[in-house]
């Protein structure tokens, strides 16, 4: 009984220094000391070495954290959430090889959003080898998770955004591709026709597989 | 012949039951057990207590709309030593296009039964009830007329009722006065309310309190009832307190029971007992939500900000009791509450290009997706909306 007693009040203040962390909590983590508010000791302490192996694989941590604070808010039991992190790390690093040679963190964290949404792997690498090494994806990976967690089928999805991107089409005109077909699907549209109709939009402003062929100047990157 | 009560009662206390009726499934099945304990007529006359067994199956179906809900509910039971009963209810609710703090409610039901105490048939009746709400409290006017028939003899009652309600946390009170009138007299003869058999109409004066604590999807009720009963130059008063509660056990499945004495309703036909019941709720579709049906809420949009991002904006059509807060990778999933803009209930966070998981709950319920994002699992068992930002 008096272990519940005192239990309690440590379990507050864990919770108080993950509030006072914030949005630092991964960079807190990062220097030993455990902010994670999970009650359960046994399961707080496999989620943290999870997330120190991560980092020790050079894999992004902060969705990790994230990911466990997601947990807490949500009620999860420890163990839960020591699967949901566990999970996460691993996705981070088959999107760290699908987008070798070099992904940033962002394209990592990205790139296993979308494998998440059962996005096959194959098609991170085709989007990776879509655009050159030194340009991101993680717009054409966002929106592709986007369009296929709305139901968009993954090689259709791909297909239009590949094309936009083969065509010289900046991570913006791929953001407003999401950002359209997102509308068209609360005013009514079925998702599929709305990409269909969207993509071709965006075709459009874009310069001619002739003019690309001549030397025509590509869109504005970001 | 020897005629039950029981099944009748349970049939109408299921779909009469505030709780249950704001139950947030689409579609709901309920199985449960009852122990009621009614006055029925004896061969002489006279009347006694009489405790019966019974049981339940109930159906309850919500279809919410961009403005308006539909209810419809049904329910069979079935006594050990009684004849089946059967009841359906179909409602709406809609919020006024001019101010959605006013809301209407209506609808239809209509019943057959067989009442030890109070003879064999049929029960028609219609109601509609007028809401002013804000996010604190609110109050109602309401009013009903219901024709019944009882072994082949018809009554008619009108009621009419006033309430008022508040929140303060997770406490929710109200206060009412309800007033009727009605010829069933077998009914509350066998209530003892019909105190002069000489009289051909009854008037029903009600006040009542009910306290309920609500934690998501779980919720204790606490009712007083007092009722005063006129027949002719005579009076009768009967007090009546219950208590009832919902335990989400699962994200599927509740327990509920209930305890307490029921008034007499002739409004519905509904007999006066002392009730003990213990049900388990099963919530099918494609997404059973304990608290509210997220496409019935919550909707996400990004108006773009000068410079790249935007501002992710949330509302919530929550015209009525509900605290709702927003989370996501954006807050470190820390819960940001809405407040209210006019009849909505609104979050505005400003955010810069990327991919984002939003979710939203109701009363500390479960987090969801608001409506219009694409859905993503959150290996929580629950769900998120994710949004892309320019």
């Amino acid at each position: 009984m008096s272990m519940h007693r005192v239990a309690a009040p440590k379990r507050i203040r864990l919770l108080a220094l993950a509030l006072l962390a914030g949005v630092s909590a991964g960079p807190v983590f990062a220097q030993g000391t455990s902010v994670l508010p999970i009650a359960d000791a046994k399961s707080r302490q496999a989620v943290e070495r999870v997330i120190a192996s991560a980092e020790a694989k050079g894999l992004p941590t902060q969705p990790l954290v994230a990911k466990a604070m997601e947990g807490v808010t949500k009620r999860a039991t420890g163990e839960r959430i020591r699967v949901a992190v566990d999970s996460l790390a691993k996705r981070l690093e088959q999107a760290r090889a699908l987008l070798a040679p070099s992904p940033s963190a962002a394209e990592i964290v990205s790139g296993a959003d979308a494998l998440a949404v059962s996005v096959p792997g194959p098609m991170l690498k085709k989007i990776r080898a879509s655009w050159p090494k030194t340009q991101s994806v993680v717009m054409p990976l966002d929106v592709l998770t986007e369009l296929v967690a709305r139901g968009i089928e993954a090689n259709k999805a791909l297909e239009q955004i590949t094309t936009l991107m083969a065509r010289g089409a900046t991570p913006a005109h791929i953001a407003g591709l999401g950002a359209s077909v997102q509308s068209d699907v609360a005013a009514g549209l079925a998702p599929d026709a709305a990409l269909e109709v969207r993509a071709r939009g965006v075709m459009s402003l874009l310069p001619s597989p002739a003019a690309q062929a001549a030397g025509a100047p590509r869109g504005t990157k970001p | 012949m020897i005629r039950r009560a029981a099944p009748w009662l349970l049939a109408l206390f299921v779909v009469a039951n505030p709780a249950a009726a704001q139950a947030p499934s689409e579609l709901r099945l309920e199985a449960g057990y009852a122990r009621v304990r009614q006055r029925e007529q004896a061969p002489d006359g006279s009347y006694r207590e009489r405790d019966s067994d019974a049981g339940l199956v109930a159906a309850f179906w919500r279809r919410p709309f961009e403005s308006w809900t539909f209810l419809a509910s049904g329910n069979v039971t079935y006594g050990r030593d009684s004849i089946a009963a059967a009841q359906a209810v179909a409602a709406f609710s809609a919020p006024w296009s001019i101010d959605d703090r006013l809301r209407t409610e209506g609808g239809v039901a209509g019943a057959r039964f067989s009442l030890a105490s109070a003879g064999r048939g049929g029960n028609a009746n219609a109601f509609a009830r007028q809401h002013y709400l804000t996010d604190r409290g609110g109050t109602w006017l309401g009013a009903g007329v219901a024709r019944t028939t009882r072994d082949s003899r018809y009554s008619h009652s009108t009621g009419a009722d006033f309430g008022v309600w508040g929140r303060l946390g997770f406490l929710y009170g109200s206060g009412s006065y309800g007033w009727q009138q009605s010829s069933d007299r077998p009914l509350l003869t066998a209530a003892g309310q019909a105190v002069d058999p000489a009289a051909r109409l009854y008037t029903l004066s009600d006040v009542e309190l009910v306290v309920e604590a609500r934690g998501g999807p779980n919720s204790l009720a606490l009712s007083w009832a007092s009722r005063r009963g006129i027949s002719g130059d005579n009076a009768s008063r009967v007090i009546a307190v219950s208590t009832s509660g919902i335990l989400q056990v699962t994200e599927r499945v509740a327990f509920t029971a209930t305890a307490g004495r029921q008034l007499a309703d002739p409004l519905r036909g509904l007999p006066q007992a002392e009730l003990l019941t213990a049900s388990l709720r099963v919530s099918f579709g494609e997404k059973p939500l304990p608290v509210m049906q997220r496409s019935a809420i919550a909707s996400a949009s990004v108006e773009p900000a000068p410079g790249g991002g935007g501002e992710l904006v949330v509302r919530v059509f929550a015209a009525d009791t509900m605290v709702v807060e927003v989370a996501g990778d954006f807050s470190n999933w820390q819960p940001v509450a809405l407040h209210r803009e006019g009849g909505l209930l609104v979050a505005r966070v400003r955010l810069g290009p990327g991919k984002y998981r939003v979710a939203v709950r109701v009363n500390l319920g479960g987090w969801r997706a608001p409506r219009n994002l694409a859905r993503v699992r959150d290996d929580f068992g629950g769900e998120a909306g994710i949004l892309v930002i320019p």
